[in-house]
């Protein structure tokens, strides 16, 4: 008995102890849940107003999102992932409602060209224009892929260079070249790479990336994702669009 | 260990990202040949994570070789914040320091004390970066359109820059950075000219981290520069003018010429503006975007850590199918 009683003493600290630092490691991971569920509530609260927000956009209530003055936005300009891209009943639900907002120019981009083979022929047969540009009754819409950016650069950079070599020859000169932006640009319309600087780029994908868009084109454009086109609601077009005529630019002054 | 879910919310008007954690998502270095990138794994469930077994050791248990390995493995994963993963950073981050201006009206102060709590700001994240083992970080100083700006805050900020690049080289060369300027320096005042060239040369064997200051930097120059060197080598016979291909005019660009990982994997721009710039526009194509209304000079730890933990969590595909 007294040998019992004497293991049980011997033993008991490092057992007391062992429980304590259970119930610690219980009442820690217990507060760490806690904390984790009151950031999700939040964080679903926020998810949730934006939600409803958008919801009450769409439905036309709030006077504010109705007859947009977008007298700054010359160019809107789409980026969509490719994979979305596919389904082409969204992006020209997109377009519905851009036209109903009176957007004049579009450029819609998708990286591997999926737009172009969609909806680019079905406006090519409709309109009989060219595969990149469709004028049609209230808008102009312009559907590029990623040929029409890095590799613009590199076709201008083509011509600029022939056509500086040619002069050069002409000169017997023998001056370094000196070219310059406005040359650049040029050399972008000449090989008919050139476009509107869009002032305001919507991303619909998974990624915050706008994907190859013409990177000339993108100096001073306002970039905004929207998450996935599955997912794309007229609120937060509407948002977007009220958000950036309230914008006000200084332009590194 | 206690394991966690993670949390991403991807409403398209909360451009600051709140997250916990994140479940562990390959980052790709971005690359101009997007057709040879590796696609990104699906993303694993908490479950599956904490489940997952330890990494079994290579050196036995005891030996000193083990120890050291063990303390310089703990030490690294101790210096990461938690929702980190070292796998996962981003290889090269660039910023759009802005906001300097804004922050100092906000408290009735002159411009120039913005600016110089920005340049403290600098500090910290390129000794968090440097700490974290990130390789490569651009910061966006001073454009081509900033030169618009009043006579006075411009030779100010040509004065700051000199004055930190003369305070902080030896502890930038002690500390393994190598500093990089990119933009077009005849603009700049001779003597920022001789000195950033005397910098450049000091610390040009540095391997650390990779910091490259964009001063009077523009992107769409950037590109008209790659095009002009292009036409000399052309004229001198070493690149035929149908070899010009978009390769040719990335390797001509500044930073892909000077820089180990020339595309920014995660790209942040601080105080609520949504663009640019005029920043990278080549660089930036397969770039991570991360805007915060944060202003620069209260750009802290946590604030780069919620940039860095938002880019693990993100499925960057470049236009691959999972």
């Amino acid at each position: 008995m007294y040998l019992a009683h004497g293991i049980t003493r011997a033993l008991a600290p490092p057992v007391q102890k062992f429980q304590s630092s259970i119930i610690l490691k219980w009442i820690l991971g217990f507060c760490w849940y806690l904390l984790h569920l009151v950031v999700s509530l939040v964080d679903m609260v926020c998810f949730l107003n934006h939600l409803l927000l958008s919801s009450i956009i769409s439905t036309g209530l709030l006077r504010k999102y109705q007859n947009l003055k977008l007298n700054n936005l010359n160019c809107l300009a789409i980026v969509v992932d490719s994979e979305e891209a596919e389904d082409i009943t969204k992006t020209q639900k997109l377009l519905s409602w851009l036209s109903s907002i009176d957007v004049k120019c579009i450029t819609l981009y998708d990286l591997q060209g999926v737009l172009k083979r969609t909806i680019g022929n079905d406006f090519k047969s409709m309109t009989n224009t060219s595969l990149r540009e469709c004028k049609m009754s209230k808008m102009t819409v312009e559907i590029l892929s990623l040929s029409d950016g890095k590799e613009g650069i590199a076709k201008a950079a083509n011509f600029l260079i022939s056509k500086y070599m040619k002069d050069d020859s002409l000169r017997c000169n023998g001056t370094k070249p000196t070219f310059s932006e406005s040359q650049v640009s040029n050399a972008l319309e000449a090989i008919g790479y050139k476009g509107p600087d869009p002032e305001l780029l919507l991303v619909y994908g998974p990624a915050r990336c706008h994907l190859g868009f013409p990177p000339w084109r993108l100096r001073y454009t306002e970039i905004i994702h929207m998450g996935s086109l599955r997912f794309m609601n007229y609120g937060s077009l509407a948002r977007a669009l009220y958000d950036f005529s309230k914008k006000n630019q200084n332009y590194g002054k | 260990m206690l394991s966690y879910s993670s949390l991403q919310l991807t409403s398209p008007f909360n451009h600051r990202q709140t997250l916990l954690s994140s479940a562990p998502r390959r980052g790709i270095t971005s690359n101009d040949s997007y057709a040879s990138v590796l696609p990104c794994r699906p993303r694993a469930s908490p479950s599956l994570i904490s489940s997952l077994p330890p990494v079994a050791r290579s050196l036995p248990e005891n030996s000193p070789a083990a120890t050291l390995v063990d303390e310089a493995e703990q030490g690294a994963a101790l210096s990461l914040p938690s929702p980190l993963r070292r796998e996962l950073l981003p290889s090269h981050v660039a910023i759009i320091m802005d906001g300097n201006s804004r922050w100092a009206r906000a408290r009735g102060l002159p411009s120039s004390l913005g600016h110089e709590a920005g340049y403290r700001a600098l500090k910290k994240v390129v000794e968090h970066s440097h700490k974290w083992g990130i390789r490569g970080l651009t910061v966006f100083a001073f454009s081509t359109e900033n030169w618009r700006r009043p006579k006075v805050e411009v030779d100010f900020l040509m004065m700051l820059f000199e004055r930190v690049l003369k305070e902080d080289i030896l502890e930038l060369t002690k500390d393994g950075v190598r500093i990089c300027l990119i933009g077009d320096s005849t603009e700049l005042p001779k003597s920022l000219q001789n000195l950033s060239k005397e910098i450049i040369e000091a610390t040009k064997n540095n391997t650390k981290l990779d910091l490259s200051v964009a001063i009077s930097y523009s992107g769409r120059r950037d590109i008209t520069q790659a095009c002009k060197s292009i036409a000399e080598k052309v004229k001198h016979g070493l690149v035929e003018p149908e070899d010009i291909t978009e390769s040719l005019v990335a390797q001509e660009l500044e930073t892909n010429r000077i820089l180990e990982f020339p595309y920014p994997d995660l790209l942040i721009r601080t105080s609520g503006e949504l663009r640019l710039s005029n920043f990278l526009l080549w660089q930036s194509a397969y770039s991570e975007l991360f805007f915060t209304d944060t202003y620069w000079p209260d750009f802290k730890e946590a604030n780069y850590v919620e940039a860095l933990a938002s880019y693990q969590t993100r499925q960057r595909r470049f236009g691959q199918r999972i």
